[in-house]
């Protein structure tokens, strides 16, 4: 693929992706029937984008099925068959085949640099109660629209140059840094979940922690459920709470009025 | 109750956090997943309540950086009852700091399984179905009710559910204040808070200890043991094992380093 093609198709994923995903969070506008359409018309066949566009969107739903393995990510096989379709006018399958390597690459890369951009969260809580929420925002808005531009760059090369080079540099490096860093990657949710225990707990509730855990670990209710069995626990809780302060209220109500009683 | 009329400011600022909240996925980390999405949006809210009081304006920032995470839609809704309930912790200081985080620690599970499932198995499906069947014949007006049906759907339901979590949580407050209720809620929501972190440390919470030790011909996996004694366990210890250290004093920045070196080492030792 030549690299105007490459350097197009980069653009356009990275452009409908921060749109879609970091400006309006709607998840849509990558989709294969949304992408598909605007990759045509940056590429100079609107009709062929907008074909495929349903062709895509059939194979990602699960209406039609197509041999061989399909890739993980929608919006980059998309991009990419699309892109293969209408500069070399190969059959969808094909450029599918082609999408593979390169959106495997791109998840193996934001999997390495995903512990380095989570261990920001650190960063993000010192900016924010610093006292200057301007720069917060924007240093947010800024590195988060940055993030997009790495898997942008290996969509780049992967496609202009092919995918052995990237395979190489992936490959160079030791397997245990590899897997430390998933491992890093899943501990670290227990930093944020640690703080925010640490901040709701009480000694006297503490124990209703282990109930929600035993209800999803073990009994495997989904939140909904727990949820409403929590609810449950809260009302009556609620009314049992009330009562208490009802019957506080009477007590001091009666006790001031037996002062009262004294004093005259 | 009674019907809420909103003061030109309210107005502006509950549309400010509406356009802020479509930032839902930026700089997401795998820590806290939303949280900064959270306090873009709180932020209109928190500099107007706040103005006077920059130590309160601090914790509350604090508050809302604390790990959120539901589908893009209910986000909005929780936004804007956050503001009503940072508008009651300011004016009459009946809401405490914790109450407020357990009712959003308790609304985030719920509401994001919903949510799912109204817009992304639901209406995504529907509106796939009208545009493929337009686009397959190369009519671009596919695409258009895709984006009209599945994603402005979401934005136009973002605006209302900001508005109405503060409405109707600035509403729901004054009666549970005005009965003399607050404090019968407070402890019944943290319950519900504390009860729905639980849940939620028990999916999300994971340590993936891969350890064999051989002894001669029997190799033993330390993971599957410390699974078979009690499922999660090591996830539980890890979990408090960090609160113990947040207790102790310890900063985030270090608990964030300490998690990336331990899960390096450990892959080094072969543990992982």
């Amino acid at each position: 693929m030549s690299v105007t093609t490459a350097l197009i198709v980069a653009f356009v994923y990275v452009v409908i992706y921060n749109l879609d995903n970091l400006w309006l969070s709607w998840q849509c506008l990558s989709r294969p029937i949304v992408i598909a359409p605007v990759a045509g018309l940056f590429l100079g066949d609107f009709r062929t984008g907008i074909i495929m566009g349903a062709g895509l969107e059939s194979i990602f739903m699960g209406i039609s099925a197509i041999g061989g393995s399909i890739p993980a990510d929608p919006t980059t096989a998309s991009i990419v068959a699309v892109a293969y379709a209408i500069t070399s006018g190969g059959d969808m399958e094909t450029g599918l085949a082609i999408a593979l390597p390169i959106g495997t690459l791109m998840t193996s890369f934001s999997g390495i640099l995903m512990p380095f951009f989570s261990s920001l969260a650190a960063y993000w809580e010192k900016l924010a109660t610093s006292g200057n929420i301007k720069n917060f925002t924007w240093q947010v808005i800024v590195v988060g629209n940055c993030q997009t531009l790495i898997s942008g760059a290996i969509l780049f090369v992967g496609l202009a140059y092919g995918v052995s080079g990237l395979s190489s540099l992936l490959g160079s490096l030791p397997a245990w840094v590899l897997t430390g860093l998933g491992a890093a990657t899943s501990m670290m949710l227990a930093v944020g979940f640690a703080i925010l225990t640490s901040m709701i707990w009480s000694g006297e509730i503490g124990i209703f922690f282990f109930v929600g855990y035993i209800l999803a670990r073990f009994v495997g209710l989904g939140s909904l459920q727990i949820a409403l069995l929590g609810a449950a626990i809260a009302i009556t809780m609620f009314f049992s709470e009330k009562r208490i302060i009802d019957l506080k209220n009477s007590l001091d109500s009666s006790a001031s009025a037996s002062k009262g009683d004294d004093f005259f | 109750m009674a019907k809420t009329v909103l003061s030109a400011k309210e107005k502006s600022i509950l549309h400010s956090m509406f356009l802020r909240s479509h930032l839902v996925f930026t700089a997401f980390t795998m820590v806290k997943m939303e949280a900064n999405a959270f306090t873009i949006s709180m932020a209109p809210a928190i500099e107007d309540l706040y103005k006077d009081d920059p130590q309160g304006k601090i914790e509350a920032y604090r508050r809302h950086q604390n790990f959120f995470n539901t589908h893009a839609v209910p986000l909005s809704f929780i936004v804007g009852l956050s503001y009503a309930m940072e508008k009651e912790h300011v004016e009459n200081g009946s809401v405490d700091g914790k109450t407020i985080e357990s009712i959003k620690a308790a609304l985030m599970g719920p509401t994001a399984g919903m949510f799912d499932s109204i817009f992304f198995n639901c209406l995504r499906v529907i509106a796939a179905g009208i545009a493929i069947g337009l686009c397959s014949e190369g009519n671009i007006l596919g695409t258009l009710i895709f984006i009209l049906l599945y994603g402005v759907t979401q934005s136009i339901t973002k605006y209302y559910f900001v508005n109405w979590g503060y409405i109707y949580g600035t509403s729901f407050i004054d009666t549970v204040f005005s009965s003399g209720l607050m404090n019968a809620l407070i402890k019944s929501a943290s319950v519900l808070g504390l009860m729905m972190v639980g849940a939620m440390s028990a999916s999300f919470v994971n340590v993936p200890l891969n350890w064999v030790i051989s002894v001669g011909q029997t190799s033993v996996n330390v993971g599957e043991i410390f699974d078979s004694i009690f499922p999660g366990l090591l996830g539980i210890m890890l979990l408090f094992f960090l609160i113990w250290l947040i207790k102790k004093g310890a900063r985030p920045t270090q608990l964030v380093l300490g998690i990336l070196a331990f899960g390096l080492l450990g892959a080094l030792i072969h543990i992982f």
